[in-house]
């Protein structure tokens, strides 16, 4: 699609790809909006393959992907995909170049794109903590092309017009990849989806080239489901773990103190200040990389780190070993007073976190349970209402401990 | 958006607040209750509230400082009762640096060491918190190992030592191995069984000069008006001793003052102040023991908050009601029977622990003292049996006139010690002299009527304790047997 620059008879080019980039690029918070990193790899990897195919560079058939035309064309970003799929000497199909690119070019078609932009002078980047962290700030000049394809796409949506094929293109990526709910409200993408539907089946261009946008459509939501799938299975597993234990916690009689003097594990964790403390600060240190986690899930912070798809895992991990490192602080042991009202908070935060693992869980027999969106995001929320009182509990159990 | 940040806000707000609040109620003022962090033992709960009483350590005192610092004011209550039972492991004979080896082991040196407060599940007999076996901590190698020094004791178990009735950790008055040779081949009962101190007390009594008959009453004339307290009083032993009702109705106006002036200064009921400006012992052991405690003058004061809320220039503008979050809840200086951990008798819950809830004021009967004061209120097997043993049936005979003085024993008998001093015979008030643990009471009263076998075997058989030592002890103590034989077999050891 093309976008008004900064003069009227001036037309920047912008390859879906960059598009992709700008629909993701969240103005607000300077950064990339926290979408599955599988996703948004999947998504570019796509892009780019979709491009090329508009361009008459690429053809598909059920058995492989091919390059049809060598000639470049004349985007540094597609005629590297193109000589690397050229140059591939064995045969791969659109699903295993969608798995290769992703995982091996994803970030550089992103870097790409978002430097081109930059050159263009529709994108601003700066470095967060110059000096300190690889950290990037993207903020739009001007910010125009942004709400321009966001707008343009809603228009798209609610009407009933018939669409530039490389627009339906880009709405069946976004959308292919799950991504559309991260960019517009979720109420207008449920209300959008008989028009979604239409665009999917929507034929506005030649057959050939049809086919090899299908395809790769059908490579991309594959990949995505996979990967998806494979991390989803592994989140359910922690979180099943974290509940039981958590739930261990506050069933489970306490671990009695053997009544025999010596150098007993049990007695000095439970009765030696020193271990009370090492254990103790160790569960706030990870209860803060919890905490720190969680909200990377939310925003992405740091670039250069593991992508977000990672950070529920590690979220829910660090839950696990919170219950863990609980049980070797406490031994089951629920305290009196204060105490006790900080270790039922603590081991509701624990559960309700689980059990939100469990139920916003895209694995395929969490799903069939049949539970409505509302009550599966019930536990994440209180998840974040049992957290405020927490720091105050724990620090004055801290003071407590150095007052008295 | 706004949502989130509302959270937000709410969020960190309420931590500031409450953590500012909770820190406030730690140093300024404020009812602590939810602060506890364990239940208290049954030795510290009256006094479970002013928490600087034990923890003396300034704010973010380091470690080894707090520790000292809590160790002290164990002292400043426990030290007297330690020195006069001869502790048998001061701390003070564990901070010898020859003693190093054993501070890993078992830090003797602290109290804290073996006795840690808001720990109920570890909390044992005596409020000891370490194993039941912590002895072998010294006692098990090296020229402390007891298994090489006592033969007899070779294959003996660790845990038996301070629970079969042959040891305690600090009191082995009654306990150790030259007593126990002494006092060997004692029969059961003493031919003549008396209790020296008891029959010394209720023998003595004011000289006939000094006591006072019912037409000698000095009093307004409405107080006169009533002679059945007359006669009580003219039967009491304040009257034999000569004092009037104005020494305590009117102490301010002296027996020789007009009608007016006494009735100007009358008190309708006085306080215990005025019992305690003539009985000073009593009252000052009865604020060692668990009926008094609350009154023991190390007791923390309850935290000024003014004084508090003024350092922090918040006083001024600080609503009354505010100032009163602020303000230590102050115990009833008087313990309620409703407070205590021990059975009780329900009816008896709403009484307060005073001078006047055991002595009648106008009779002040230390035989009702002695028997049925205790058992108004307290309701274990141990009291009820009581009622029907021998040592009632002896204690009755006594009061009948049927039998010597000294030959009844009633709860006074053996839970409040009477020491005698300058040839007056003086009852502490502290009920814990002779309690815990119960060894304590071997010298200064079983032993005058029982020998020491019968003695230990009875204190050692929690049965028989709560049959009130109806029939026989179970199985017997061999600490007496072992010392015997230890000694005959090295008698140059014994020279």
């Amino acid at each position: 699609m093309t976008l008004p620059a900064a003069t009227p008879d001036t037309r920047i080019v912008v390859t879906l790809a960059e598009e992709i980039v700008l629909l993701l690029l969240d103005e607000q918070n300077e950064s990339f909006l926290p979408i599955q990193e599988a996703a948004f790899k999947c998504a570019l990897t796509g892009a780019v393959l979709m491009e090329l195919a508009f361009a008459n560079r690429i053809d598909t058939d059920l058995e492989a992907l091919m390059v049809i035309d060598r000639t470049p064309t004349g985007n540094p970003m597609l005629d590297r995909i193109l000589e690397r799929i050229s140059d591939h000497a064995e045969t791969s199909n659109t699903h295993q170049w969608v798995e290769t690119l992703s995982s091996q070019e994803a970030i550089a078609i992103r870097e790409q794109a978002v430097a081109s932009l930059v050159a263009r002078g529709i994108l601003k980047r700066e470095r967060r903590f110059p000096g300190i962290l690889r950290t990037h700030r993207y903020s739009k000049v001007d910010g125009v092309a942004e709400r321009e394809i966001k707008q343009h796409i809603r228009g798209i949506l609610e009407s009933d017009d018939i669409p530039d094929p490389r627009d339906v293109a880009l709405i069946c990526l976004v959308d292919a990849c799950n991504i559309l709910t991260d960019i517009f409200p979720r109420q207008e993408i449920e209300r959008a989806g008989p028009r979604i539907e239409q665009l999917h089946v929507m034929d506005l261009i030649g057959r050939e080239v049809a086919s090899t946008i299908a395809e790769t459509k059908q490579a991309i939501i594959s990949a995505v489901r996979a990967r998806a799938a494979h991390f989803e299975k592994r989140l359910l597993g922690f979180a099943i773990v974290g509940s039981l234990a958590a739930l261990a916690t506050l069933v489970l009689p306490r671990v009695p103190i053997p009544d025999r003097f010596g150098p007993g594990v049990f007695e000095l964790l439970w009765s030696d200040e020193t271990w009370k403390q090492w254990s103790g600060y160790t569960l706030l240190g990870l209860s803060v990389a919890a905490l720190v986690v969680g909200r990377f899930m939310k925003t992405r912070l740091v670039v250069g780190l593991k992508g977000h798809d990672w950070w529920p895992l590690i979220h829910v991990g660090l839950g696990v070993s919170c219950v863990l490192v609980l049980f070797v602080h406490t031994g089951f042991r629920l305290g009196a007073n204060l105490n006790a009202a900080l270790m039922g908070n603590y081991l509701a935060l624990l559960l309700l976190g689980a059990l939100a693992g469990i139920l916003i869980n895209k694995n395929p027999r969490v799903q069939r349970l049949g539970i409505s969106g509302r009550l599966r995001r019930l536990p994440v929320r209180l998840h974040l209402l049992v957290l405020l009182p927490l720091p105050a509990l724990l620090a004055i159990h801290i003071l407590l401990v150095y007052l008295y | 958006m706004l949502q989130k940040t509302l959270l937000w806000i709410l969020g960190i707000v309420g931590t500031l607040v409450a953590v500012a609040g909770v820190m406030a109620w730690m140093t300024i003022g404020g009812d602590r209750e939810i602060l506890l962090v364990g239940k208290t033992t049954d030795a510290h709960h009256q006094i479970e509230l002013t928490c600087e009483t034990c923890h003396a350590a300034p704010a973010f005192a380091s470690p080894a400082k707090a520790r000292r610092a809590l160790n002290k004011t164990c002292r400043n209550c426990h030290e007297a009762e330690l020195k006069a039972a001869k502790d048998s492991h001061p701390p003070g004979k564990f901070r010898n640096p020859r003693m190093a080896a054993y501070w890993e082991k078992l830090d003797a040196r602290f109290c804290t060491a073996c006795h840690v407060e808001h720990r109920p599940e570890i909390t044992r007999t005596g409020a000891v918190t370490v194993p039941s076996d912590f002895c072998v901590a010294c006692h098990s190698e090296g020229e402390q190992d007891v298994r090489v020094n006592r033969p007899s004791h070779a294959g003996l178990p660790f845990d038996t030592c301070a629970s079969s009735g042959c040891h305690n950790y600090h009191d082995n008055q009654a306990l150790y191995a030259d007593f126990l040779v002494q006092h060997a081949g004692q029969p059961w009962l003493a031919p003549d069984p008396v209790h020296r101190l008891s029959a010394q007390a209720r023998a003595g009594g004011a000289g006939p000069d000094a006591r006072l008959g019912r037409d000698d009453a000095v009093a307004p004339e409405r107080a006169l008006r009533d002679p059945a307290v007359l006669d009580t009083w003219a039967g009491s032993g304040h009257a034999a001793a000569g004092e009037n009702c104005a020494s305590c109705h009117a102490p301010d106006a002296g027996e020789a003052a007009a009608s007016a002036e006494l009735e100007a200064h009358w008190i309708e009921t006085p306080d215990t102040a005025i019992c305690e400006s003539c009985h000073r012992w009593q009252a000052k052991t009865f604020a060692q023991g668990r009926h008094g405690m609350r009154r023991h003058p190390r007791i923390a004061k309850p935290r000024d908050p003014h004084r508090g809320l003024a350092a922090l220039g918040l006083e001024d503008w600080m609503p009354p009601t505010a100032i009163a979050w602020f303000t230590d809840p102050v115990p009833p200086r008087r313990m309620s029977v409703g407070e205590a951990r021990p059975p009780m008798r329900a009816e008896a819950a709403h009484q307060t622990l005073h001078c006047g809830s055991c002595h009648s004021p106008h009779s002040a009967d230390r035989v009702e003292a002695a028997v049925e004061a205790c058992t108004s209120c307290h309701d274990d097997p141990h009291t009820r049996a009581y009622f029907g043993s021998v040592h009632h049936a002896l204690w009755e005979a006594e009061v009948a006139g049927e039998a010597a003085p000294g030959t009844g024993v009633s709860c006074a008998t053996c839970h409040l010690e009477k020491i005698e001093r300058r040839g007056k015979i003086r009852v502490s008030h502290n009920q814990n002299d002779l309690l815990r643990p119960n060894s304590k009471m071997i010298r200064p009263v079983c032993l005058d009527c029982h020998g020491l076998g019968f003695s230990l075997n009875a204190l050692a058989d929690p049965d028989q304790i709560k049959r009130n030592f109806e029939g026989q002890p179970g199985t017997p103590i061999e600490s007496i047997a072992w010392a015997t034989r230890h000694a005959a077999d090295n008698p140059e050891e014994e020279k």
